[in-house]
C-alpha cells in the first residue's frame, strides 16, 4: 500500500476529517469515472438488488429512530427506490457516447459531474438515500450523504448497504461516503466542497444548497390541493385521497392538505369519507387541532408522520384508535387558517366550493400559501376536457396529476408510467428550484456535444419554364389558351411600352385564343407603392387567372407586388421585407402565391434578370423607404425572353443594364453560396457580356446576335444570383443610387473594379460566414472567370490584373464615366452624406453574400476612391 | 462620586446601577467580563452617532476592581409603567413603540455585529437542547434573509423612557446587533408573551401594518429567538419556549 496515502478517519465528525474523505472521494470518482458502460451496468444492478433486499429492515430502522411513518410504507418507498429505479435505468446510456447522428455530424458524450452532496430529510431517509445512491452509481458519480442527525443511522445503513455491494461489484472504494456525526457546519462544508449538490429538505436546507455556490437540484415544500368536481368518480377519488394521505402518516411532500368539493357532490364525497374510517372533526375539535398542528405559524413536529388517532389525543380530541384522516371543514384558504398548511400527517382540509371557478381559486390560494412548483390533483371525468385544460393552465405546480392519489402519484411510474420515477421532484423557478421535473440520471451528467464542420444544403430554384429565343413570345403564349386553359390576363406594363404597341402582340395572341385581357400600364420607373395599389385595385376587381408582366426590372418588380397584394390582401410591407441572415431562417413567412392566378414575366431590357428572380423592389412614396422584397414566392411561373422585345433599347439603357449583367455573374460567382449550378450560368453569362455588350450597345437592332446573346446572358445571370445572391458591389450601388439619383447599372459600373480589388486580397480583415465558405479564395474565383474568358496571366495575380483592364475596357466601350463626380454629384453633399450612406449600404441585405465581411470604413474608403475615380 | 444604597436605581445579580448626579452609574460584578463592559460602551457610543435619543456613554471605569459604565441620566417614566398607568391609552402607547422600533429599525448597522452570528453562538450554546433540534434551528437561522438593519434586540416598553415632555430616550443597547428588522418584532413579541401576553397579538398586528411585513415572516424568527432566550435560563419561561422551538421545516 502507498504510504503517502491520506489516511481517512474511520468516523467523520469534524471538518478535517471530511476534508480527508471527500479527498479520497474524489480519487475515487476519477477512477470510477474510467469505467465502461458494462461494468457500471453491473454495479449498477448489484446495488439495486442489494438495497431491494434490506427494504424491510431499513424500513423498520428509519421508523424506530425517526420515530415517524409506517414500517409497512417505508417498504413500499424501499421497494420503489431500488425496483423502479433500476428498471427505468436499466437500459439507458450514461456513459461515453450515448446518441449519435452521424448524418448531422453530432454526437453527445455523457460524463460524470464528479462528486455529488446529497442531503437527507427525516421524512423519507432510507428510500431518498437509496435513490440518490443509485442514480449516482448509474452515472459514475461519488456522492457524499448529510444525514439529518434525527435520522442518520438508517440513512447511514441505506448508504452502506448501497455502497458494500457496489464495491463487491467491482466499483472502487470510498465511492459512497457519508457523515457520521452531522452537524450544519459539516452540511455546508459538503455542500461546498461537492461538484452538485441533491438537495432534499425544507426551504431552510434547500436555500442553503443554493447559497453554497454549487449548482444545485433542490426540492421544496408542497402544499398539495385535490380537486373533487361534479363529474368525478366520488368513491374512487375519496379512496384515492385517503390511501395517498395515509402513506406513511402523509409525510411524502405530494400528499393532499386539503380537498375542495364541488358542492352537489360534497355530501356524497363526505359520507364516502366518514365510511371509509375517516374522522369529521367538531367545531370545537378542529380549534383544538388546530392549536396543535401550528406553533406561531409554524408546523409543530410532534405531529409530523404521526397517526390521526396521536394527534387527535395530543389535541385533547377523543377519536377512535383507527381513524384514517382528521379531517376539518373550514372556510378560510389565508395563511391564517392552520389547516390551509401543509401538515405532514393525516390531517386534511375539507373545503365546499360553489362551483368550478371556486374551485380554483381556492386551490391557487392553497398554492400560493406554500405549495408554489410542488403538485396539484384533480378528480373529473377525463371527457370534461375544457376544465382540466383550465385546471392546467392556473396550477402553477410542476406536476398536475388527474385521478391519482397524489403521493404515489407524484413520485412517477405508479399510476402513470410516463412521469419519471424519482423521489426527488423539482419545483422551478415557481419553488426556487432550477429544475422542474422529477429528477432524473440526466440531471447528474455533463453532456458533451460533439458537432463536425457540415455544409449547408444548396438549392437550385428557377421559374418551371423559361423560353427564349427570337421570336418565341407566341408560342410560348399559346400554353396559356391551349394547355392551362386560362380564362382572363391581366397585362402590367409602363406607359412607353404601351404606347410604342409592345403589348399589342400580346392582346393579338390573347384575343386569338379567346383570353379576355385588360391592361394596366401605368408603372413608372423605380414604382411606388401607391403604383402598385393601383394596380392591384384594377386587378382584383378583374380577377384574372393569369399575369402578365411585360417590361424591364420596374415593370416586373410592380406586377410582383401586384400579385402577392392580390392573393393575399393583408400583407405587410415592413414584415415582408424584414433582412435576413439566412432566407430559409427568416422569420417572416410568405404567403403561399399562384392560387389565384399564374404569373408570367417578359423582360423588354437586357439587365435585371428579374423574370427569373425572387427579388423585387418597391418603394413607399410616403415615407421614402425602398421595401427590397426576396423569397422565393416571388418567382414568375413563366419566363418568356424574346428578344423581339428587346430590339430597340436606347443606347443609354443597354449600357447600363448591360454592365449590371456583367457585376450578377461576377457577384453570383464569388458569393460564398456559389455552386456549381450558378457557377456554369455566371461563367457563360460573363462571356457573353464580354463578346456581345459591345456591339449591342454599338449597333443595337442592327447586331440581333448581340442583342440575342445579351438577352440570355441577362436571364442567366439572373438565374445564378437568384440562388447564390449578390454582394457588396450591389450593396454599395443600391445606396449610391438612392443617394445620389445614379441609374443602378452605372452605380454598379463605378464602384465595381475597386471592390473586385477588395473582394479579391488574400488577407481580408473578416471573411463571409457560411460553411461552404472555408478559407478566403476570391482572387482564385476572379481568375477563373478570367481564364474562361481568355485572359492568362503568368500567375493569378497578373491574370486578375488582366480582368481589371478588360473591365475598365469594356466600361470605357459603353460609354460609362470613371468617376462619381462625373455624373455630377457635389462632393460637398456626397461627402456629408458618406457616413449615413455607408452604413446603409452595410446594412444592405446584399453584404451578407459577399466572400468578404465588410468594415465600414472599408466600405467608405471605397466610395470615396469612386468618388474621385482614383487610380485604384 | 456617591455611590450609595439611596441611588441604587436596579439591583441584578451581574450588576448595580446608581443614579449620580445627571449621569448613571453601572457597577458590574468582578466576574463580569470587561469586554462585555467594553463592547456595550462601544455599542452605545455607534447609537449615539445615529442621532436616536438615546442617553451618552460618559465613561468605562475601574472601581474597587469592578468595571463601572458611566451614561448620561435620562429622566421620565418607562412606557412599561405608563401603560400600566394608563390601560385605556395602552393601544396609543402601543403604536408609538411601534413608531420608535421601525425609527431604530431604519438605521444600518453594518459596524455592530451580526445578529445571525450572536444567535448561533447561543444556540450552540444550548447542551441541554437534542442535537438535531439545534440543528434544524441552525438550519432555519442560515435561511433568514440577511440584513443589515440596527436592532436593539431588547426592545421592550420597560427600555424606553418617555419624559414629562413627551419626548422619549430609547436605553439599554447591550444587545444591539445589525440585522433583521423580523427578528427584532419577533424578540418584542416573545418578552410581551412572556410577560404580558394580552399585549402580544395586539403588538404583532401593529408591527406587521405598520412595517408592511408578513406576521408569517416575523413568526418565522420565533424558535429562533425562543432558542435565544432560553439561554438566559429563567425556568418559568423554559415550557413556552421549548415549545415554540418544537417545530419541523416543511419537507
Amino acid at each position: 500500500m502507498d504510504t503517502n496515502e491520506p489516511k481517512i478517519p474511520e468516523i467523520i465528525d469534524a471538518p478535517e476529517a471530511l476534508a480527508a474523505k471527500m479527498q479520497a472521494m474524489r480519487a475515487a470518482q476519477a477512477v470510477y469515472a474510467g469505467y465502461t458502460q458494462e461494468q457500471v451496468d453491473t454495479i449498477f444492478k448489484a446495488a439495486a438488488i442489494a438495497a431491494n433486499k434490506a427494504r424491510i429492515p431499513l424500513a423498520r430502522m428509519a421508523v424506530e429512530e425517526t420515530g415517524m411513518g409506517v414500517v409497512e410504507d417505508k417498504v413500499i418507498k424501499n421497494h420503489f427506490a431500488s425496483e423502479y429505479i433500476f428498471h427505468a435505468y436499466e437500459h439507458t446510456k450514461t456513459c461515453d457516447v450515448i446518441e449519435e447522428d452521424p448524418v448531422f455530424g453530432t454526437k453527445k458524450i455523457a460524463e460524470p459531474l464528479g462528486l455529488i452532496a446529497a442531503v437527507i430529510p427525516t421524512t423519507n431517509p432510507t428510500s431518498t438515500a437509496i435513490f440518490k445512491a443509485l442514480i449516482c452509481l448509474k452515472t459514475r458519480n461519488a456522492i457524499i450523504f448529510s444525514p439529518h442527525p434525527r435520522a442518520k443511522k438508517c440513512t447511514i445503513a441505506a448508504a452502506k448497504t448501497v455502497y458494500d455491494a457496489a464495491v463487491a461489484a467491482g466499483a472502487p472504494k470510498d465511492i459512497i461516503g457519508w457523515i457520521d456525526v452531522p452537524s450544519l457546519e459539516l452540511t455546508n462544508d459538503v455542500m461546498k466542497g461537492s461538484d452538485c449538490i441533491l438537495a432534499t429538505g425544507g426551504p431552510g436546507m434547500v436555500h442553503a444548497a443554493y447559497s453554497s455556490g454549487k449548482p444545485a437540484l433542490g426540492v421544496g415544500a408542497g402544499n398539495v390541493p385535490a380537486i373533487i368536481d361534479s363529474s368525478a368518480d366520488v368513491r374512487m377519488a375519496v379512496n384515492s385521497i385517503i390511501h395517498s394521505k395515509t402513506f406513511d402518516n402523509g409525510m411524502i411532500c405530494a400528499s393532499e392538505q386539503s380537498v375542495t368539493v364541488l358542492e352537489d357532490v360534497y355530501s356524497e364525497a363526505k359520507k364516502e369519507f366518514t365510511a371509509r374510517g375517516c374522522y369529521f372533526l367538531k367545531e370545537d375539535e378542529i380549534d383544538k387541532v388546530r392549536n396543535t398542528i401550528l406553533i406561531n405559524g409554524a408546523l409543530n413536529a410532534k405531529i409530523v408522520g404521526q397517526s390521526a388517532y396521536k394527534i387527535a389525543r395530543l389535541s385533547g380530541v377523543d377519536v377512535p384508535e383507527n381513524t384514517k384522516i382528521l379531517i376539518g371543514e373550514v372556510e378560510s384558504v389565508e395563511p391564517a387558517e392552520a389547516f390551509a398548511h401543509e401538515k405532514l400527517s393525516p390531517v386534511l382540509a375539507m373545503y365546499k366550493a360553489k362551483d368550478f371557478e371556486d374551485a380554483l381559486e381556492k386551490a391557487e390560494r392553497l398554492i400560493a400559501d406554500g405549495g408554489y412548483g410542488h403538485s396539484s390533483s384533480l378528480y373529473i371525468n377525463t371527457d370534461e376536457k375544457e376544465k382540466m385544460a383550465l385546471h392546467a393552465a392556473r396550477m402553477k405546480t410542476c406536476r398536475i396529476l388527474i385521478n391519482t392519489p397524489s403521493s404515489q402519484g407524484g413520485i412517477g411510474d405508479l399510476y402513470n408510467f410516463k412521469l419519471t420515477p424519482s423521489l426527488t421532484l423539482g419545483c422551478g423557478s415557481w419553488g426556487g428550484n432550477s429544475i422542474s421535473h422529477n429528477v432524473t440520471v440526466m440531471d447528474l451528467l455533463n453532456i458533451k456535444t460533439v458537432a463536425e464542420r457540415r455544409e449547408n444544403m444548396l438549392w437550385f430554384r428557377t421559374p418551371e419554364k423559361v423560353y427564349f429565343k427570337r421570336g418565341c413570345m407566341p408560342v410560348a403564349l399559346d400554353e396559356l389558351g391551349t394547355v392551362m386553359g386560362k380564362k382572363k390576363a391581366f397585362i402590367v406594363t409602363d406607359t412607353f411600352l404601351y404606347q410604342n404597341g409592345y403589348v399589342k402582340p400580346i392582346e393579338e395572341k390573347l384575343d386569338s385564343m379567346g383570353i379576355r385581357h385588360t391592361c394596366f400600364y401605368d408603372v413608372a420607373p423605380d414604382p411606388t407603392l401607391g403604383c402598385a395599389r393601383e394596380g392591384t385595385k384594377a386587378m382584383t376587381d378583374f380577377a384574372p387567372d393569369c399575369i402578365i408582366a411585360l417590361g424591364g426590372g420596374s415593370a416586373m418588380d410592380a406586377a410582383k407586388i401586384m400579385w402577392v397584394m392580390y392573393e393575399n390582401p393583408d400583407v405587410n410591407f415592413a414584415d415582408m421585407a424584414m433582412d435576413f441572415m439566412d432566407i430559409r431562417k427568416r422569420i417572416y413567412t410568405y404567403p403561399k402565391m399562384g392560387t389565384k392566378a399564374y404569373f408570367v414575366a417578359i423582360p423588354t431590357s437586357s439587365g435585371t434578370g428579374s423574370e427569373v428572380t425572387p427579388f423585387a423592389i418597391i418603394t413607399d412614396e410616403n415615407t421614402h423607404t425602398k421595401y427590397p422584397l426576396a423569397d422565393y414566392e416571388l418567382l414568375p411561373n413563366m419566363a418568356i425572353v424574346d428578344t423581339d422585345n428587346m430590339m430597340n433599347q436606347p443606347k443609354g439603357l443597354t449600357s447600363a443594364s448591360g454592365i449590371d449583367v456583367l457585376t450578377h455573374a461576377f457577384e453570383a460567382y464569388v458569393s460564398v453560396m456559389a455552386s456549381d449550378f450558378t457557377d456554369g450560368l455566371a461563367l457563360k453569362a460573363t462571356k457573353n457580356v464580354f463578346d456581345y455588350l459591345p456591339s449591342a450597345y454599338e449597333n443595337g437592332a442592327k447586331d440581333p446576335e448581340a442583342r440575342d446573346r445579351m438577352a440570355t446572358a441577362s436571364c442567366m445571370a439572373g438565374m445564378a444570383f437568384a440562388n447564390a445572391f449578390l454582394g457588396l458591389n450591389h450593396s454599395l450601388a443600391h445606396k449610391l443610387g438612392a443617394f445620389h439619383h445614379i441609374p443602378h447599372g452605372i452605380a454598379n459600373a463605378l464602384v465595381l473594379v475597386y471592390v473586385m480589388r477588395y473582394n479579391a486580397d488574400p488577407v481580408p480583415t473578416k471573411m463571409g460566414t457560411f460553411p461552404q465558405y472555408q478559407y478566403p479564395h476570391t482572387l482564385e474565383r476572379y481568375c477563373e472567370i478570367a481564364r474562361y474568358n481568355g485572359l492568362v496571366g503568368k500567375d493569378d495575380k497578373e491574370t486578375f490584373e488582366l480582368l481589371i483592364k478588360k473591365v475598365k475596357e469594356l466600361k470605357k466601350t459603353i460609354g460609362i464615366k470613371d468617376s462619381i463626380k462625373e455624373y455630377g454629384v457635389d462632393e460637398k453633399y456626397f461627402l456629408d452624406t458618406l457616413d449615413e450612406m455607408t452604413e446603409q449600404a452595410f446594412n444592405d441585405q446584399c453584404t451578407g453574400a459577399n466572400p468578404r465581411y465588410p468594415l465600414m470604413s472599408e466600405m467608405k474608403e471605397i466610395y470615396l476612391k469612386a468618388y474621385y475615380g482614383k487610380e485604384d | 462620586m456617591e455611590l450609595t444604597k439611596d441611588n441604587i436605581i436596579v439591583q441584578r445579580p451581574y450588576k448595580t446601577v446608581y443614579r449620580c448626579g445627571d449621569t448613571v452609574v453601572k457597577i458590574f460584578s468582578k466576574d463580569h467580563p470587561k469586554t462585555g463592559v467594553f463592547n456595550e460602551a462601544l455599542i452605545t457610543a455607534y447609537v449615539e452617532t445615529t442621532g436616536l435619543p438615546i442617553p451618552a456613554v460618559k465613561s468605562v471605569d475601574c472601581i474597587d476592581g469592578c468595571w463601572a459604565l458611566t451614561i448620561e441620566r435620562a429622566d421620565g417614566r418607562t412606557l412599561e409603567a405608563k401603560m400600566a398607568e394608563e390601560p385605556e391609552k395602552r393601544t396609543e402607547y402601543l403604536e408609538k413603540f411601534v413608531d420608535i422600533q421601525l425609527r431604530v429599525n431604519s438605521f444600518k448597522a453594518t459596524h455592530l455585529r451580526n445578529t445571525r452570528d450572536k444567535m448561533e453562538e447561543e444556540i450552540n450554546s444550548l447542551k441541554n437542547l437534542d442535537p438535531s433540534t439545534r440543528y434544524e434551528l441552525l438550519q432555519r437561522l442560515h435561511g433568514m434573509p440577511r440584513h443589515t438593519k440596527l436592532c436593539h434586540g431588547d426592545f421592550v416598553p420597560s427600555n424606553i423612557l418617555i419624559a414629562d415632555d413627551g419626548s422619549y430616550k430609547i436605553i439599554d443597547w447591550a444587545h444591539a446587533t445589525q440585522g433583521n428588522a423580523g427578528a427584532d418584532a419577533a424578540i418584542s413579541y416573545m418578552r410581551f408573551c412572556l410577560t404580558d401576553p394580552s399585549m402580544a397579538e395586539e403588538y404583532l398586528k401593529i408591527f406587521s401594518k405598520k412595517s408592511d411585513t408578513a406576521i408569517q415572516y416575523v413568526q418565522k424568527w420565533m424558535p429562533i429567538v425562543a432558542a435565544a432566550q432560553l439561554t438566559k435560563g429563567v425556568p418559568e419561561e423554559k415550557e413556552l419556549l421549548e415549545q415554540w422551538i418544537s417545530v419541523a421545516e416543511y419537507e
